[in-house]
């Protein structure tokens, strides 16, 4: 249980170092050695979700800052 | 050689000592007249720092490194694949100048983008290749054409101050004032666009977009069509004259007057010669642009008048073409872009000019009869 949910918090730092552009050659050696795409993929989409979310959060409170 | 290289250099010379003579003429974005005029260009020059700082620190570090570590010095490169540390900070810098460029971009956005609470609304629409203006609620329309002489455009006159940038009807418009902008067009995508009101906004057939303005100082301002819209794109300009409240109301009686001086116009009879005056102004001004001065045209592209079958030939189907325009052809409708006193004047101009003899004037009350014929059948026709 403990190992699984190690795996499932490297993979989500993975995609987000994906997502900000830079990673480091021993994690992705890592990340390439014990992940599994699937799990890859799955977060990806999943934490691309929440991020078009945020966004639209964002520009909710702009403006309602804005009067608008 | 020599010869070469001495013009070349006075010319550069000229140049220069043009430039500093001619201190209105600026590279950079107006201020302008309103708050959201200034606010752009407040933007820009900070954007503008911004880049000339940023420039300015990397080049003086690559320069320097370039030049402290030079090979006669026995540098040697150091050979390594990455670092995370400098690379997430020279992410983390753009990502944070960034965000700080947004913040007031977004601020200025939002404001630019509310139009509520205007106390008058103008629609614009683009025609190829002019502009008309409606004012929503006060019964004016008219279209602005340009009124740059034929000559000072082929090089027969010299080019005057506002060559190009000159049109026969302002948009007048108050200061002070909340003024929204409907913009649409008739034909193809057109761009309104006036930089010292921070306004530039497309005009596209079956849309309507918005913008506003509050202009605070009495002017003239100019702009352009901004989208490439076909072969007379820069014959387009816009100007808006603003004008304090009080003259903006005398303004609004006078063009109403001057809207229903025409229409009583359209009412009287005119002799044939009367006519012909009045069809030679509008035929300048309107058709010339594609038909010539001379009728000549340019065929293929624009057919000659002259000795045209169609201005020969039978009243009704030259009144036909010239009201509804030719499906697909840049022959335009021009029932709603003239009145009906200056429709049946050019028609008649056309059909007596440069060798058209064919004596026959059409009166202006038969155009009100078509023009009023027409709107019952089309609403009919819509039923
Ligand atoms: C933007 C260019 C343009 C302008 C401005 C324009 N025309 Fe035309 N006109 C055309 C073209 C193109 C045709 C040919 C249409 C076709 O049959 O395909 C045409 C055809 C005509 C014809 C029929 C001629 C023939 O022999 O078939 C008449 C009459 C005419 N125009 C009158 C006018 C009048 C009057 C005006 C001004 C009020 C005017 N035009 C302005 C482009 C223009
Ligand atoms: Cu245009």
């Amino acid at each position: 249980m403990k190992e699984t949910l190690k795996r499932c918090w490297q993979t989500v730092l993975g995609v987000l170092a994906g997502f900000f552009g830079v990673q480091s050659e021993a994690r992705r050696e890592r990340d390439f050695r014990e992940g599994r795409a699937l799990h890859f993929i799955a977060i990806g989409i999943l934490l691309a979700t929440i991020f078009v979310l945020f966004v639209i959060l964002l520009v909710r409170w702009a403006l309602s800052l804005g009067g608008a | 050689m020599g010869t070469i290289r001495i013009t070349t250099c006075s010319f550069m010379l000229s140049l220069l000592l043009v430039g500093n003579a001619q201190a209105a003429w600026t590279l950079n974005l107006t201020p302008g007249v309103t708050e959201i005029s200034r606010s752009v260009y407040n933007l820009h020059m900070t954007i503008f720092w911004i880049c000339v700082a940023i420039g300015v620190v990397v080049f003086s570090i690559m320069f320097w490194s370039i030049f402290h570590h030079r090979k006669s010095r026995g540098a040697k490169a150091h050979n390594f694949h990455e670092h995370t540390l400098v690379e997430v900070i020279w992410t983390l810098i753009p990502l944070g100048i960034l965000v700080a460029m947004a913040v007031p971009a977004t601020a200025t956005l939002i404001k630019m983008y509310d139009p509520s609470d205007a106390e008058l609304d103008v629609q614009i629409t683009g025609y190829q290749w002019k502009w008309r203006y409606q004012y929503l609620d006060q019964e004016i329309d008219f279209f602005s054409n340009l009124s740059t002489p034929r000559e000072q455009i082929s090089n027969e006159a010299q080019k005057q101050a506002h060559y190009l940038l000159e049109v026969d009807r302002h948009l007048v418009l108050p200061t002070d004032t909340k003024i929204r902008l409907l913009l649409t067009a008739n034909d193809v995508i057109h761009s309104w666009w006036v930089p010292a009101l921070a306004v530039k906004k497309d005009a596209i057939p079956g849309f309507i977009n918005e913008a506003w303005t509050r202009i605070e100082e009495p002017g003239i301002y100019r702009g352009q069509c901004a989208e490439l819209c076909g072969v007379d794109h820069g014959f387009m300009p816009v100007v808006v004259e603003a004008v304090p409240p009080a003259e903006f109301e005398q303004w609004l009686a006078d063009a109403r007057a001057q809207q229903d001086a025409a229409a009583a116009a359209a009412g009287r009879s005119w002799t044939l010669e009367e006519l012909m005056t009045e069809g030679e102004q509008v035929y300048q001004r309107v058709c010339a642009a594609c038909h010539q001065p001379n009728g000549t045209g340019m065929p293929p592209a624009f057919p000659a008048l002259v000795n045209s079958p169609v201005v020969l030939g039978d009243v009704e189907r030259h009144i036909d073409i010239v009201l509804n325009g030719v499906q697909g052809s840049a022959m335009q409708a021009f029932r709603e872009q003239l009145s009906a006193a200056e429709l049946a004047a050019v028609i008649t101009y056309e059909r007596n000019a440069w060798g058209n003899n064919t004596g026959e004037a059409v009166a202006p009350s038969r155009i009100v009869q078509l023009l009023q014929g027409d709107g019952q059948s089309e609403q009919e026709g819509g039923q």
